[in-house]
């Protein structure tokens, strides 16, 4: 028998599957900077976090706006208002980590980080790890599978089309 | 709208926030598992001696397993499935009052139970046994009653009413063994301690094992809901083969009823990991780390236990292999995937506590004393496997070793569980844990 892959939590909706393709480049991104921490150097690390920081600056913020804006209502209206309350704080929560590692990730771009900023660095990537890891969890199993149900093909289309422009 | 399967996990995942019971009332069942544990593995070290010719009777032996089974297996499944269930099911959370008096008549129940057969009073035993069965008539209502308004999830259903039909006969065949150590016998002591032996382990706690994997294990390694013809399937052989034993325990063709039973249950075994296989394979997080060690353990163990079952059927000696059967059956296939269960929900569950009112809720890993589980999990193996040796060379010092060893793996755990708890203290009252200490 042919066993299941990711595939089977593929998305069909276009606006789910750009989703989704964002979710699993961060989660590569997210699993690359784990193991600089775990086994690489600081050198390692300093090659990555630019790239990472620039990425949930950039793109993290664009994607929840997005789903705060566009998709959450949705889902409140189909009544998973629960799941999209929880949704959006997990957003703040991110948004807070992300906001106190900035100034870290881009000084460590820069030179090498003294001790204590160093020590700092590592604490909060792995919470961002470990915070994005989980959101993206529910979102896959929850949020991306609703709207495949729910989305005709024309809404479909039209969100897609608003992500890819905003 | 009835969400399809492929998103339960990710509705069970929000579901957990919003039905959140008061902290007070599922961490009361998971310390006390804790301690239970603890205890368990003191009142092995109480019996070390008696352990090689121990066959059953009153004593600390079984003092010591019963702090296993219904101390730390049993109260940890009633916490646990007390707060996983009615997400799972998407039920209400029904009376908390009922649930706190579950837990104020079920531990001191236990307690006196156990300290009466180590101490072989059978009228302590008898004076536990009903406050554990009242409790249990409790907490089978509730089970009861969410299984019954359940929405979805047919194969955890399923699983559910197995295991609640197996209370009943667990009550029974209770009461029957009470009897009998009372001076007045209602079954004959081979066929009540059969029945009770896999009404409990196979019956309550298998069942519950089996039908919980479909919700956590998903939630765990980020991937699908498990097919649910093959849960069903499975739970269906698992039933089948615990029905057949059961009969076969009465004395009813005994040889081909163990047999069909080994059968049945090999069948149930294989679809079930085949599912879990399917599950970590399709995982977004396919290694979650020492709990994945510990639930690999547990499978491997059940194995060993049908092997050990089916060398018993066609004739080794019971007294050796009856015994390593329970020991791969409670210690190496139910504790070890238990602790493998609570080392990943705690955490998160206590996460989910200290999200209460925060701006910034500390993260599960950041509640975890990493170094605690570490050691857990290395004396766990190394008690089991001492165990183990002790039953087949019937030597009480390895039974000694295996206790010490046991009793170092159940305090890490303990340690684990009230660094724990402090973490969670402090983050409500709006401090941040200190991972450091990890």
């Amino acid at each position: 028998m042919r066993e299941p892959s990711h595939h089977a939590m593929t998305p069909s909706r276009q606006v789910c599957r750009s989703l989704d393709e964002e979710h699993r480049a961060l989660l590569e991104m997210l699993g690359r900077v784990e193991q600089a921490l775990v086994r690489g150097t600081a050198a390692d690390l300093a090659r990555l976090v630019g790239p990472l920081q620039h990425h949930l600056e950039h793109e993290v913020g664009r994607h929840f706006d997005f789903e705060e804006q566009q998709l959450f209502p949705l889902m409140a209206d189909a009544g998973d208002g629960d799941m999209a309350a929880l949704l959006t704080e997990e957003h703040g929560h991110i948004r807070a980590v992300v906001a106190e590692l900035a100034p870290l990730a881009r000084a460590a771009t820069a030179e090498a980080l003294a001790p204590p900023a160093a020590t700092l660095l590592k604490q909060l990537l792995l919470e961002l790890l470990e915070r994005q890891v989980s959101h993206i969890q529910k979102e896959t199993m929850a949020l991306l599978p609703l709207l495949d149900d729910l989305l005709d093909e024309e809404t479909d289309r039209r969100l897609a089309f608003e992500y890819a422009a905003g | 709208m009835k969400p399809p399967q492929r998103r339960l996990a990710g509705a069970f995942l929000a579901g957990a926030g919003s039905r959140l019971l008061p902290a007070s009332l599922p961490w009361r069942f998971f310390g006390a598992a804790a301690v239970f544990h603890v205890l368990a593995w003191l009142a092995l070290l109480a019996g070390a001696a008696d352990w090689p010719a121990w066959q059953g009777g009153l004593g600390w032996p079984l003092a010591a397993l019963h702090l296993v089974t219904l101390g730390t297996l049993l109260c940890s499944a009633i916490g646990a499935s007390l707060q996983l269930l009615p997400v799972a099911t998407r039920q209400p959370v029904r009376s908390q009052r009922l649930m706190a008096a579950l837990g104020w008549i079920y531990v001191p129940g236990v307690a006196v139970l156990t300290l009466g057969m180590g101490r072989a009073e059978p009228h302590w035993v008898a004076a536990g046994a009903v406050a554990v069965l009242g409790a249990l008539a409790v907490y089978g209502t509730l089970l009861g009653l969410n299984l019954k308004g359940a929405h979805g999830m047919p194969g955890v259903v399923l699983h559910g009413w197995g295991a609640m039909a197996a209370l009943l006969l667990l009550a029974f065949s209770a009461v029957a063994l009470v009897a009998l150590w009372l001076g007045r016998p209602l079954l004959d002591a081979a066929a009540a301690r059969g029945l009770h032996l896999l009404a409990a382990a196979f019956g309550v706690m298998g069942l519950l094992a089996f039908g919980l994997s479909y919700v956590l294990l998903p939630m765990f390694a980020l991937s699908p809901v498990p097919d649910e013809r093959r849960q069903l399937a499975s739970g269906a052989a698992a039933i089948a083969a615990i029905a057949l034993a059961m009969v076969a325990a009465f004395g009813v063709a005994p040889t081909a009823l163990r047999l069909a039973a080994i059968a049945a249950g090999t069948l149930a075994l294989a679809l079930h990991l085949q599912l879990m296989r399917r599950t970590l394979a399709s995982g977004m997080r396919r290694d979650f780390g020492r709990a994945l060690v510990l639930m690999r353990i547990g499978w491997g163990s059940l194995a060993l236990a049908l092997g050990l079952a089916l060398a018993l059927v066609l004739g080794a000696p019971a007294a050796i292999f009856g015994r390593l059967f329970g020991i791969a059956v409670v210690g190496g296939w139910l504790l070890s995937f238990l602790f493998g269960v609570l080392q990943r929900i705690l955490p998160f569950l206590a996460a989910m506590h200290a999200a209460r009112g925060q701006k910034r809720p500390p993260t599960p890993s950041a509640l975890t004393l990493d170094r605690a589980l570490a050691w857990h999990l290395r004396c766990h193996v190394a008690a089991l496997l001492a165990l183990a040796a002790a039953t087949a060379a019937g030597a009480a010092a390895l039974a000694t070793a295996a206790a010490l060893a046991g009793l170092a793996g159940a305090l890490s755990f303990g340690v684990f569980f009230v660094v724990l708890m402090q973490r969670l203290r402090q983050a409500r009252e709006g401090g941040k844990p200190g991972a450091a200490l990890n």
